[in-house]
């Protein structure tokens, strides 16, 4: 009776025991297909926090002592018999020093000047350009014994940085062991200081490691940013909004669409060829400066530009176009009262991401003549300058040792660029964004 | 449509006399149609196109002053796309084209004369989800006065604001409030402040796109209420998925399918005697 009960079909307890146990055996499956999914995405994060690590470690540990120096101060007796007081550029203050050094240290140079030459070394040139200073301006000091502040020079520097070692076979290190004795000579002396290397930050390039600086490079970079930023913006949220809100849908908006789409895929490198055919070579502007860079990045920034605010203009709900259209609001009122204030955390961020790809590019740079020496720091739009990333370039591809550390800061001092704009990216986001 | 309120009327269900659990609870109370009411809109021979497909055909329709007209159907039937054609709304579709005549107060509103920007100040709309803008509550309502210069002076604004939201029957609950966001305000209140916003330049028609849709019922009957409320002044024009909305709030009931006009009269008539068996199976639940 029970069992006719139970019309045929429905489970039996048994059977809805069975069910349960199915169920909870492929939920078993779905849980563990869950947690596995979960751990490759954790090795993943994991596998590229690694490497994000591995590679700002590595910058660090190799560009840290870049940021400070040595100086050496020195005693010098200004000599009338070798200083002209009318002209004190010309004198050889480095021989001067060297010579009194030698002599202070009972040391007789040879007739080929081996041991003066071995201590000039020791100090950067920029101590003739101190020296000679000081005595243009006050004269009067020809004849006193004065102590003189000027940098060690790059390999003397990185003795005490612990980068020249002394357990290094001498023919193998760019030190002799004499010249280490008298270094830590001066430093017993009190006479080798260590402080931060405010020269970095102050001065241009120069192929002085101990004198060249990333000032040039971060002013051509930012001015590049200025002009890029001055032509793309305009230009990009421009064309962006006319295609997207006015321009009448059809083949040839579509076929627009296409190529900036394409456009934003195109090597950087072309954009420096056209760049050098059209703004050097057919419309003559100066070679090398902040405009015609500006200018080429702007052209490679336009395209990310005009997608990111095409995009974000259509993420803004329709709802409020129509709400704005039906008031009586005309196409422009609803574009520029409604639209665009809702679009414009998205046209932002587009922008200053663009903008920091752009500060970052080298390749196009290469073309216009931007990977050279350029040892002043630009003062205007028109004069050559470099630029951070070639700057980097220029420095890694360089003989001297000390300019490898050098090449580690300029790449912080890079990085340290694209992080305060990143910063401002999300802080205009944060100050834009609405709800809606 | 799953709920079944109105009697059937005798003679309009022959053929399925055994069906009578239709008859469920007495019917509403009706409005009747002023039949002095000057007419407003006129409609004739209308038809749109959303690029081949045609939405509407040939719907003739005249629309009176200070009344509520509600246009019912189901989904799909062409009512919004008509909705739409009265304040050139279907302009800012790419594709769509209106064809046929659509006068208010004898003047074509598709005239090449006519301004839409112009025509949609004096023809106001609200939507079917609350839209209001992502400024604050004062904002939303001074922003039509402000854009065709309807207020003088900051006080004259101020005033407009206060009586628009007073007739929108929001000031009470927002007075306190006016610079806070207007998108924080429940979905009720938002839709109030549409229809403030709306309201606030004076329009003389307002269109209204299934305005309660996304409301709960206490919502919607203060929402109804309202528009019961400004039937005196404006002429109404309310599209609805609610046959007893439709007949809660409007004079005049529209009954399109398949993008045609089946029928028209007083809402009293479609919802007793409607002539068309269409009309019949629809508010009776039997499709839609």
């Amino acid at each position: 009776m029970t069992d006719a009960a139970i019309p045929p079909g429905k489970p039996t307890p048994a059977a809805g025991a069975e069910r349960t146990d199915r169920l909870r055996a492929g939920l078993k499956r779905r849980y563990a297909r869950e947690g596995r999914f979960k751990l490759y995405g954790l090795l993943a994060i994991g596998v590229a926090v690694g490497f994000l690590l591995l590679l700002l470690g590595r910058i660090f540990d190799q560009g840290h002592t870049a940021f400070y120096a040595h100086t050496l101060t020195v005693p010098v007796y200004m000599d009338p018999a070798r200083i002209d007081q009318a002209y004190p550029q010309g004198t050889n203050f480095e021989q001067l020093v060297a010579e009194q050094q030698l002599a202070r240290l009972g040391i007789a140079d040879d007739e080929q000047g081996t041991q003066s030459t071995a201590m000039r070394g020791l100090f950067s040139s920029e101590l003739k350009f101190v020296a000679a200073d000081l005595i243009r301006d006050r004269p009067a000091l020809i004849g006193e014994t004065v102590p003189i502040p000027a940098p060690l020079s790059d390999d003397a520097d990185l003795y005490f940085k612990g980068e020249i070692s002394r357990d290094t076979p001498a023919d193998q290190r760019r030190l002799s062991d004499q010249q280490l004795a008298w270094l830590d000579g001066m430093k017993a002396d009190g006479m080798v200081t260590s402080h931060f290397n405010s020269a970095l930050f102050t001065k241009g390039d120069s192929t002085e490691p101990e004198l060249a600086g990333v000032l040039g490079a971060v002013v051509g970079s930012a001015l590049m940013l200025l002009v890029t930023a001055l032509i793309a913006l305009p230009l990009g949220v421009g064309a962006a909004l006319y295609l997207e809100e006015f321009a009448p849908k059809g083949r040839i908006t579509n076929l627009i669409e296409v190529n900036i789409n394409n456009l934003a895929a195109v090597p950087s490198i072309i954009y420096g060829l056209l760049g050098l055919a059209l703004f050097i070579n057919w419309m003559h502007l100066p070679r090398a400066s902040p405009l015609v860079g500006g200018l080429v990045l702007a052209l490679m920034a336009l395209p990310t530009i005009i997608i990111a605010t095409r995009s974000s203009l259509k993420a803004v709900p329709p709802s409020i176009r129509e709400a704005a259209l039906a008031m009586g609001a005309s196409k422009t009122q609803t574009l520029f009262h409604h639209t665009l204030p809702l679009a414009m955390p998205g046209v932002m961020t587009g922008a200053i991401i663009s903008m920091a790809h752009a500060l970052g590019e080298t390749a196009p740079l290469l073309l216009i003549g931007m990977v050279s020496f350029v040892p002043g720091i630009p003062a205007g739009l028109s004069e050559p300058t470099g630029a951070l990333p070639s700057l980097i370039y220029i420095w890694e591809n360089a003989s001297e040792r000390a300019f490898h550390e050098r090449t580690a800061a300029a790449i912080m001092v890079l990085l340290a660029f694209m992080i305060v704009m990143n910063a401002a990216a999300v802080l205009l986001r944060r100050r834009f964004e609405r709800r809606w | 449509m799953k709920f079944k309120i109105f009697h059937a009327p005798d003679g309009a269900n022959s053929g399925s006399g055994d069906t009578d659990t239709r008859v469920l609870t007495p019917p509403p109370v009706l409005h009747s149609a002023d039949p002095d009411a000057p007419t407003k809109i006129t409609a004739r021979e209308v038809s749109v196109f959303y690029g081949d497909k045609q939405a509407l055909h040939d719907v003739s329709l005249d629309i009176p002053d200070k009344t509520v007209t509600a246009l019912i159907g189901p989904s799909g039937c062409g009512k919004s796309t008509f909705l739409r054609t009265m304040n050139r709304m279907n302009d800012t579709i790419p594709g769509a084209r209106v064809v046929g005549r659509i006068e208010m107060d004898g003047e074509d509103v598709n005239a090449k004369s006519v301004d839409p920007v112009l025509l949609r100040a004096r023809v106001g709309m609200v939507f079917q989800k609350p839209n209001p803008f992502p400024k604050t509550i004062y904002e939303n309502v001074a922003y039509g006065p402000r854009i065709h210069g309807l207020a003088d002076g900051k006080p004259e604004l101020d005033g407009i604001v206060e009586d628009s939201l007073k007739r929108a029957g929001l000031w009470e609950e927002v007075a306190d409030r006016l610079h806070s966001p207007g998108t924080g305000l429940s979905g009720g209140q938002q839709q109030r402040l549409v229809i403030a916003r709306a309201i606030a330049v004076e329009p003389e028609v307002i269109l209204m796109d299934e305005p309660c849709s996304a409301l709960d019922p206490i919502a919607t009957a203060r929402i109804e209420e309202l528009i019961d409320e400004l039937r005196e002044r404006y002429c109404i024009v309310i599209v609805t998925h609610s046959m007893a909305q439709a007949a809660r709030v409007s004079q005049r009931t529209a009954f399109f399918h398949l993008g045609r006009l089946i029928e028209t009269g007083d809402t009293e008539d479609i919802f007793t005697n409607p002539r068309e068996r269409r009309t019949l199976d629809y508010i009776t639940g039997r499709f839609g």
